[in-house]
């Protein structure tokens, strides 16, 4: 089963997708705050949630405000799944749960109308809702259609004659004179506002037990509501970043033009534009290099961001993309490694991984490794990487590996690259560095380029290092010794 | 005298009910109010937390019950309703929340005894009385808190119904001085125009603007060094609201005499007095004596509870 620490979530930029969706209704923010994920299993439960998020997207347009509606409705509901329960059990609502169920049946019946639009444009799948006509009669025998809840004289016959009686006490008690005359007044008052209560007690359990046998129905279209409400947020999350239906694949995973809203919104903000990112993978270890700044771990996170999303059915935020489902993912990032164990930050990366993998190889999953082992010294850490790399060549999972060290890209199945400052002349750089005051960092992050290229054949780490020296400037002294040793 | 009364009453559609003590004859003003007849329109009825036990949790003596009209609307905690004995009609459930459950707002669909408990933050008691307009209320009453707490209340409510009573003190002349210090603090005239704030020290303000706008309280030590050294004078000091003046009513004269006048920005204003001669505690005042000092301290109608009321 897929499980992700809140400290993931926020890496990979989920709990900031999740945090731009606004569930409506409780039972709809319940479901993105308690975000499950469809195992393998569940496959055609997650097509049927595919189709139906791209359905709504793509609807999204003609629909507006249709969607616009449903949320004020989703809006007002309430949970009212204990209310619900206790009358199956055959206990007695009080007059509170019994008005907060009138209205979620009134709610419930503004639904219909607006579930009908949607389905005869968006003709999504398996999403009904069960007609509250006859719970609703229940609890407004009369029909009124009021918001309020009241139990009408009309309930039973008795209930009318206490209901007159205690009028007639009260008529008698204002036009009382005597002390003696008001006392014997107010003790029948007490006395038949008593019987009131029971007689009402009685009317009210009746209700509860007429309700009992549709409850079954009632809590089952809670869950839908949830799923609706879910559904909606989905596809408009698709509308802001772009998403598309993924094709399901037996093994294979390819992403075109991913992206990360986090990214996106974050970027957008300061004026630039993400680079959207593609990469294709398959069972076996694929490395990716680059140089330091270069967004190798943006691109990991980013294939780990849209796994999930799709696996939690949402639309992949890329133009294209295959997909398989994934037993389990499992991500170790080089800052996310808890030091209370007390081992040193290396000792505490070595049991996260054995634990992860035992993880991982239960069955095809998602893998991901960030700058595995950079805690330790180059030579040593450059060998680890080599074995892990081969090691999981050999495991049932997507293996993504980035890192900076020799001679790893040779063990792995596929070689990712960083384009990095490829394409970049250094003295150009430099020249824009001298005239400019800005950030020089700020300055080399406009020219990078973020994007991955396939590497075939041999290759080794990027020189890009020695090239940011040599644009930031570094003492030429050093630069000398640096380039004499390269 | 009650028409004139009642008038006053119906110049406002936000009341609260403010006692100077327990047993000053809160809620024999408020049964008043309730009472058929009285008040035209439908009635939403609040009070300030928890009001309207039997027995007084405090002093352990009688209390009236509170009885309200059929057609009344009442905001009160979830756990309340079952020791009320009207006929109700639940219209809305109002998301705040108290210790004794939910605010629920029901309509009475019959005449009978309440039990209040509202909401005790300013804000929840305005979101309540919009609720009561929008479900058809005419007037909003709050059964408010008690003394100088009780300030703040107003800017919940257009009008105050101040309740004092013997219950307060042994001293009778304490008894009206004090009602009288706190009826003229709800009764400071309302600014017209605010003059620049105090933001750097109330004396840079006043000698720059010769007025200022108080903030946050205006307490004894700030005002009497300014008065030593003869600085206010002839000007306006205006604060937030009634609940921030925190001055002895000797400072008070004091401000008086220099010609400096207290305003307040929010503005409501006590719509009568009401004077309960006989103590919960075992004394009694003269009723008339007490009327008489109690008429001449303040210019609002004073009523006593015991007699016109009854």
């Amino acid at each position: 089963m897929i499980t992700v620490s809140f400290d993931e979530k926020v890496k990979i930029g989920l709990q900031y997708a999740l945090e731009t969706l606004h569930g409506c209704s409780p039972f709809g923010l319940e479901r993105i705050r308690r975000l499950r994920f469809y195992t393998p299993d569940e496959r055609a439960a997650l097509e049927t949630e595919l189709y139906n998020v791209e359905a709504l997207t793509r609807h999204a347009d003609e629909l507006k405000d249709t969607y616009t509606r449903l949320m004020t409705v989703l809006c007002q509901i309430k949970d009212i799944r204990n209310s619900l329960r206790r009358c199956q059990n055959g206990e007695v609502p009080d007059h509170v749960e019994l008005f907060e169920i009138k209205g979620y049946l009134q709610r419930l019946d503004s639904l219909l109308p607006l579930l009908d639009t949607i389905n005869e444009t968006a003709h999504l799948k398996d999403v009904s809702l069960h007609s509250p006509a006859a719970a609703l009669a229940i609890l407004d025998p009369n029909g009124t259609g009021s918001r309020g809840f009241y139990i009408p004289d009309s309930a039973t016959a008795r209930l009318k004659e206490i209901r007159a009686a205690k009028k007639d006490i009260e008529e008698r008690l204002f036009h009382a004179r005597t002390d003696a005359e008001k006392d014997d007044l107010r003790l029948q008052r007490t006395r038949i506002c008593a019987e009131e209560e029971s007689e009402e007690m009685k009317v009210r359990r009746a209700m509860g037990a007429q309700l009992a046998p549709m409850v079954d129905d009632l809590l089952a279209d809670a869950e839908t509501i949830g799923r609706l409400d879910f559904m909606v947020q989905k596809a408009l999350f698709a509308v802001r970043y772009g998403g598309v239906l993924p094709q399901i694949t037996d093994g294979a995973l390819v992403l075109e033009d991913m992206v990360n809203p986090e990214l996106v919104d974050l970027l957008g903000e300061q004026g630039r534009a993400f680079v959207p990112v593609s990469i294709a993978l398959d069972q076996g270890a694929t490395v990716i290099t680059g140089a330091n700044m270069g967004g190798k771990s943006v691109a990991m996170k980013t294939v780990a961001l849209n796994a999930l999303l799709f696996q939690a059915g949402f639309l992949v935020c890329a133009r294209s993309a295959k997909m398989p489902l994934f037993h389990s993912v499992k991500m170790l990032f080089d800052d996310l490694q808890s030091i209370q164990s007390g081992l040193s930050g290396f000792g505490s990366e070595i049991v996260q991984f054995q634990k992860a993998l035992s993880e991982v190889e239960q069955g095809y999953s998602l893998f991901l490794l960030d700058e595995f082992a950079r805690g330790t010294n180059p030579d040593e850490g450059a060998v680890i990487v080599q074995a892990v790399t081969k090691y999981l060549n050999g495991v049932n999972a997507i293996s993504l590996l980035t890192t900076h060290y020799d001679q790893v890209a040779p063990c792995a199945r596929e070689h990712y690259q960083i384009i990095g400052l490829r394409d970049v002349d250094p003295e150009q750089i430099r020249r824009e560095l001298a005239v400019t005051h800005e950030d020089g960092v700020a300055v080399i992050a406009r020219h990078m380029n973020y994007g991955l290229y396939r590497v075939v054949g041999k290759s080794d780490c990027p020189r890009d290092a020695l090239n940011i020296c040599r644009m930031l400037s570094l003492k030429p002294e050093i630069l000398r010794l640096i380039e004499e040793n390269y | 005298m009650k028409e004139q009364l009642l008038q006053r009453l119906h110049s406002v559609r936000t009341m609260s009910i403010v006692g100077m003590c327990k047993n000053a004859g809160k809620t024999t003003m408020l049964n008043w109010l309730l009472e058929q007849g009285r008040l035209q329109g439908t009635l939403g009825l609040t009070s300030i937390g928890r009001d309207g036990e039997s027995t007084d949790v405090v002093t352990g003596t009688e209390k009236p019950g509170i009885f309200v009209r059929e057609g009344t609307l009442i905001a009160t905690a979830q756990d309340m309703l079952r020791l009320g004995d009207i006929t109700r009609e639940i219209l809305m459930t109002t998301g705040i929340p108290t210790p004794l459950g939910e605010v629920v707002i029901v309509r009475a669909r019959s005449a009978g005894y309440v039990q209040l408990a509202g909401p005790s933050i300013t804000t929840q008691l305005k979101t309540v009385s919009h609720a009561f307009f929008d479900l058809g209320a005419d007037i909003s009453i709050i059964d408010g808190a008690l003394g100088r707490k009780s300030l703040g209340a107003r800017a919940v409510a257009e009008g105050v119904i101040l309740c004092t009573g013997a219950s307060y003190d042994m001293n009778m002349d304490k008894v009206v001085a004090d009602t009288a210090h706190i009826y003229h603090l709800m009764n400071l005239p309302k600014a017209e125009t605010l003059p620049p704030e105090a933001a750097e020290g109330l004396e840079k303000c006043w000698r720059e603007h010769g007025a200022a706008l108080v903030t946050g309280a205006l307490t004894d030590s700030m005002v009497l060094p300014l008065l030593r050294s003869g600085v206010l004078r002839n000007g306006r000091l205006v604060v937030k609201d009634p609940s921030k003046v925190l001055l002895k009513p000797d400072t008070l004269d004091k401000l008086a005499t220099r010609s400096v006048t207290l305003e307040t920005e929010e503005a409501a204003r006590t719509l009568c007095v009401t004077v309960n001669p006989v103590s919960a505690y075992g004394w009694r005042f003269d009723k008339d004596a007490f009327m008489a000092a109690m008429t001449a301290a303040v210019d609002a109608p004073v009523i006593n509870v015991k007699e016109e009321l009854q």
